[in-house]
């Protein structure tokens, strides 16, 4: 099939299938609550040179890793037919580590190399200091356990040390062993169905699609980027601590638009840190992505074309591109978000009528973990917290939902009530936390945790004293705040960045931020 | 006594019923203010004198789809008020800039929160507080809602209070149409339960009203369900949630049916309409979900498993930004709807077939009204100035571009059941499924599609075909020896509740299928697995048969593992008397063909032949290309497929020289 118009879509739908069908089988083979019920994985396809094709990601976070995943893979191991590497070191095609990455590559009947298939999961617990590998840290080896880029199957053949290995560097092996083989199971059916199309349609076909596939993202993109305004436009936000004590880490972008190019320049970004707030690169490049996307419209195939059609300036040694060995592990979850409205912050002074007002900018991590009374075992506990989203040109912000770059499920209340000695007190929207406007921002939530054994809680959160901000004279939205209740009713409050050991009876209280409002208040 | 099968579902009410062996059928304009007016003129356009009505309705639908449902009012658990607001937390488009929050049945001014609370367990931790209640009844009485909804946290492990509040209510508000969630949907996730027994209050009124007038038209009357099975009048007024699917459960149904006939067990049905395609995966037999979404609500009552596709013939193709061909998700609708209907100017995935020659400008709907082609012609200028291309290949490329859209999406639901669709017959039906069925089919591998010998009444058929069927479930979580007793028990006294209902309005015989979803321990996902015969029944079979399931569906098991039983289920089925059709003998003779055309599968066309589906008899062999029409539908033979009219009067096509060259 000669390439037109016409079957750059109809490619686009079957390469695209390819991913969502590895996604599938992930979903539907999967283990842990993380992965099948929050769908916390992504899925991609790529070209012999290592480019994304095509992806299926559920959580923009993964957005820009994927490739990062692809090129340390090829740039450290030489891949044969049959072998799929494994890796999850945050400075070495990860993100941080409980995210672990699949990647193989796939060749048509004749030995040629049709391109390479990858995927990335969340696993809920990867070791290190605390339960869900998301621990106040100051270095990854604090984490868990690093994995380098390796061969988990050579030649068809498992390295059942290797896996056996990392299983037993985690808190969980037995369901370590059913994600894993999930993720085997989804690279062996992209490999198939890629291998289909190739039977269906000529490997040069493919190959010459897939090449028209990132060039038509990249023009779609640059068509995009010529809607906006040329100029400078600079904006600053702040991590408000990185849990030891740093406070007002600076992330700073200045977004160059001209006749549809953009360069994206953190330079005056803060140093990183010694907590766990850095993000190695490929987080920040998620998060550009995530932005360029969202301006772009969703018609638009997620493919390395669109990062061509951009320029990301991110100074090694800060906060936004940290080197080995620095703490990651809320980077992805936290730092991220600030990136986000970072971006938008910027990109509205270019586009004031387009922009909305920033969300509530903070996952709100809660881990628990202690001994279960009813059952004698151990039991580990993590959810995320949505908020209030900005207002923006076209209407108030949405309330309590996740917003940027996540977007897992909730943990529903029975379902945790059933298996955890934890019960919910109240679970509702925070009303007037939205910042006030023309069309104000979305309220925050408020949820109430009482906790019926002694019980060891983490809380990774942000936005706890500096607000989302509105936009074209919209108020900020309300900061969120963490607070013990104790059995006696005395209250505490909790730093945005805590861990505690809490008694039976006593009551953590979560409150999320409210989103910006956008336009001046009537 | 005859059935007649009644679908209110579009833009006709379609009437179908067995006389002396042979299918009788009708089709009457619908009249969407009282749906009740088409279905009167209807039967007495079919002057039956004994009879009974199945009906599938589209009332409570449209009245959650157009949010044109009750103003309800809803009672939770102090401190759970927000709980249909929050659902489960995630936005419904990742990249959205602005991502819109669900539009939900129950604003905010009327949530009413009571102190109450029970826990895991089932037991009272928290007993309810009476006079607030009272307080309570009185402001939910001044804001005059038409209907309530009560949902209590963990009400399905004791019921005893929110049947504490309905009757406070229905003593104080006269008229009120209350729903409980511990007798709606008694099962565990809160925001599940509350969604579900809302869409019941939210419809409760309007289909009450309803089914009251319909009641006068005929006294004899069944109500179709989602999940493929027809209950009572009165339970369908109480449980009207049941119902909102119904209309493509009956097209499932009706698949099946013409499926079975022809010897086909594994198929995937594929309903195109105008704005959405339908399609269901039945290995064997049709597969049921235990909750699905309508209008963006979610409802979680049993539905025929569908998953539906936003695209149809009224998906509008145009340019983007770089130029490129897109096709949906918008769509043209029924108004204005495609170019060809003269309403309006928007190119469609219809213009498009009737510029290629695969509709009938005059053989549509029944040739009730002709179709514009200029018209069509019109809209796909600009399209095509803009590719470069002539019209015939811009329609071309929007064809390809759709059935890559509704490839993709029926590969995904073939493989999220597990499955390979090579493995399985297409079955076309609805306004546009024949015109797509073979080109679709090449695409996924599959080798044999059937068109049933009423693709535009299937639904009709389905519902008057359908066995009666009540299903009970409630949610135990239990856990090791004593949880086999515990649920043994519970699943005979759903299932004598359910008897005792059905010996009430049927007298054919009465069976159950007793099942229960199930778990490992620590998982968050359940399996729905049969429950053993008395014989059989113990932890280990029940256990066994678990991980059998479970390496079956996902490929593997932890035989090592610990089960927990979340939800036990039972259905209780009075079976329909399905009419039986005979087979007829082939003819000797096969029908000529009605008419040449010209046929577009390249820039160049290429003659074919129509054919009158009336007039093909049994043994008819068709060789592509040709089009074959009928009152509601155009079935598409491209060339190298070849059909042949089995002796169920099903249109079977494959590719020639496949191996199921029936010839």
């Amino acid at each position: 099939m000669t390439v037109d118009k016409i079957s750059i879509e109809v490619f686009r739908n079957l390469l695209s299938s390819v991913a969502e069908e590895m996604g599938v089988t992930l979903g539907r083979t999967s283990y842990s609550a993380n992965m099948k019920e929050r769908r916390d994985y992504s899925c991609a396809v790529f070209d012999p040179s290592g480019k994304m094709v095509a992806q299926a990601a559920h959580i923009p976070v993964h957005l820009g890793a994927m490739t990062a995943s692809v090129k340390a893979g090829l740039d450290r191991l030489s891949l044969n037919r049959g072998d799929i590497a494994i890796l999850n070191d945050p400075f070495l095609g990860g993100t941080h580590l409980p995210d672990i990455s699949l990647m193989a590559p796939v060749y048509d009947d004749s030995d040629k190399l049709l391109g390479y298939v990858a995927n990335r999961g969340h696993h809920a617990d990867v070791g290190g200091m605390t339960p869900g590998s998301l621990p106040l840290s100051n270095e990854l080896y604090q984490e868990g356990i690093i994995i380098p880029p390796l061969k988990l199957i050579e030649s068809g053949v498992t390295n059942e040390a290797l896996l056996e290995l990392i299983c037993r560097n985690t808190r969980t092996p037995e369901e370590r062993v059913g994600d894993f083989n999930a993720q085997i199971a989804a690279v062996h059916t992209g490999q198939k169905r890629l291998n289909d199309l190739s039977k269906r349609y000529s490997t040069s076909s493919l190959h010459e699609h897939m090449a028209a596939l990132l060039d038509y993202s990249y023009n779609l993109t640059k068509a995009a980027l010529r809607t906006l305004p040329n100029g400078e436009f600079t904006f600053s936000d702040y991590i408000e601590d990185d849990g030891l004590g740093n406070e007002s880490l600076k992330i700073q972008c200045t977004v160059t638009l001209s006749d549809g190019t953009a360069i994206f320049d953190f330079s005056e970004t803060s140093p990183e840190t010694n907590g766990c707030v850095n993000t190695p690169l490929a987080v920040t490049e998620s998060a550009v992505l995530y932005a360029v996307r969202c301006i772009a419209g969703t018609e638009i195939p997620g493919n390395d074309g669109v990062r061509s059609a951009i320029t990301i300036n991110a100074p090694a040694g800060t906060l936004v591109n940290a080197l080995p060995p620095r703490a990651v592990s809320g980077g992805n979850v936290e730092t991220s978000q600030r990136i986000t409205d970072v971006l938008f912050g910027a990109l509205a002074k270019a586009a004031p009528s387009l922009i909305p007002a920033a969300s509530q900018g903070t996952m709100n991590n809660v881990l628990a973990g202690g001994i279960n009374p009813a059952s004698g075992k151990s039991f580990s506990y993590y959810e995320t917290i949505g908020g209030g989203i900005g207002g923006g040109p076209n209407g108030p912000g949405a309330s309590a939902l996740q917003s940027h770059m996540t977007n897992t499920l909730n943990t529903p209340v029975e379902a945790l009530e059933y298996s955890f000695p934890i019960r919910v007190k109240s679970y509702g929207v925070r009303r007037h936390s939205g910042g006030r406007g023309l069309h104000s921002g979305g309220d925050g939530l408020i949820r109430e945790l009482e906790f019926l054994a002694v019980t060891t809680i983490t809380v990774i959160s942000e936005r706890r004293s500096s607000r989302p901000y509105g936009l074209s004279g919209g108020e900020p939205g309300k900061v969120g705040y963490n607070t013990i209740v104790a059995r006696d009713g005395t209250e505490s409050e909790l730093p945005s960045k805590a861990s505690r050991v809490l008694q039976e009876g006593d009551v953590l209280r979560i409150a999320t931020p409210g989103g910006g409002g956008w336009g001046k208040p009537i | 006594m005859e059935i007649i099968g009644i679908d209110t579902g579009g833009t006709f009410t379609d009437f179908i019923l067995i006389d002396n062996g042979v299918w009788k059928t009708l089709k009457v304009p619908s009249t969407p203010s009282d749906p009740s007016r088409a279905i009167e003129h209807g039967i007495q356009a079919l002057s039956a004198e004994k009879f009974l009505v199945a009906h599938g309705t589209t009332v409570g639908t449209n009245a959650i789809l157009e949010r044109k449902g009750a103003l309800t009012a809803l009672i939770t658990t102090k401190g759970f008020e927000d709980v249909l607001q929050i659902g489960r937390q995630a936005r419904q488009e990742l990249y959205g800039l602005e991502p819109a929050a669900v539009d939900e049945l129950v604003p905010n001014e009327f949530r009413f929160g009571i102190s109450e609370r029970i826990d895991s367990k089932g037991r009272i931790i928290e007993k309810l507080n009476v006079a607030e209640l009272e307080e309570t009844v009185k402001k939910i009485s001044n804001l005059r809602p038409d209907a309530v909804a009560i949902s209590l946290i963990f009400s399905f492990l004791d019921p005893s209070h929110e049947i504490l509040v309905a009757d406070h209510l229905m003593k104080s508000i006269a008229g009120c149409f209350v729903s409980l969630s511990s007798e709606i949907l008694p099962e565990f996730r809160e925001f599940e339960r509350t969604s579900t027994v809302v869409g019941n209050s939210y419809i409760g009124p309007i289909m009450s009203s309803y089914l009251g007038r319909m009641s006068e038209v005929t006294s004899q009357m069944r109500i179709m369900q989602s999940s493929g099975g027809s209950i009572s009048v009165d339970w369908a007024k109480k449980h009207p949630v049941r119902t909102v699917l119904s209309g493509p459960a009956g097209g499932v149904i009706g698949a099946s049916y013409a499926a079975k006939l022809s010897g086909i067990t594994n198929f995937i049905t594929f309903d195109m309409g105008g704005t959405s395609t339908d399609v269901s995966l039945c290995p064997g037999e049709i597969q049921l979900a235990h909750e699905h979404k309508v209008g963006g609500i979610h409802l979680g009552v049993p539905s025929v498993d569908i998953h539906t596709v936003g695209a149809g013939g009224g998906s509008i193709a145009k340019l983007d930004m770089a130029g490129g061909l897109r096709v949906g998700p918008e769509s043209a609708g029924a108004n204005p709807g495609p170019a060809c209907y003269g309403r309006g100017n928007l190119p469609t995935v219809t213009d498009a077939n009737l510029i290629l020659g695969r509709l009938l400008p005059s053989k549509f709907a029944g040739g009730q009204f002709n179709l514009d082609i200029q018209a069509s012609k019109n809209s796909f200028q600009k399209l095509s100035e803009s590719l470069g291309i002539n019209i015939e290949s811009t329609a071309l490329g929007v064809i390809r571009i759709a059935n890559a859209v509704m490839e993709r999406a029926l590969r995904t639901v073939s493989l999220e059941r597990g499955f390979d669709p090579r493995d399985f017959t297409l079955v076309a039906f609805g306004g546009a499924g024949p015109q797509h069925a073979c080109e679709l089919a090449e695409g996924l591998g599959i080798q044999k599609v059937l068109i049933p010998q009423f693709p535009g009444l299937l639904s009709a058929l389905g519902v008057s075909i359908s066995d009666i069927v009540r299903d009970f479930s409630r949610t135990v979580m239990a856990k090791g020896e004593g949880s086999i007793l515990l649920v043994e028990g519970l699943l005979s006294s759903l299932e004598a509740d359910g008897f005792k209902d059905l010996e009430e309005d049927e007298t054919l015989g009465v069976y159950s299928v007793r099942s229960i979803d199930a778990r490992y321990i620590g998982q968050a996902f359940e399996l729905n697995i049969d429950w053993p015969s008395e014989a059989d029944l113990s932890l280990e079979s029940v256990t066994n048969r678990f991980h059998d399931i479970h390496e079956q569906r996902f490929g593997y098991c932890n035989r090592g593992a610990e089960i927990e039983i979340v939800t036990a289920r039972v259905r209780v089925v009075s079976p329909a008397l399905v009419p039986s059709i005979e087979a007829q003998k082939p003819s000797r003779e096969n029908a000529k063909h009605v008419d040449d055309c010209e046929l577009y599968f390249a820039e160049q066309p290429t003659k074919g032949k129509i054919f009158d589906r009336e007039l093909l008899d049994v043994g008819q062999y068709i060789k592509g290309p040709a089009l074959i029409a009928q009152m509601d539908a155009t079935t598409l033979v491209p060339q190298g497929w070849v059909g042949v009219v089995d002796p169920y009067f099903n249109l079977i096509l494959h590719l020639e020289g496949g191996s199921n060259d029936g010839r």
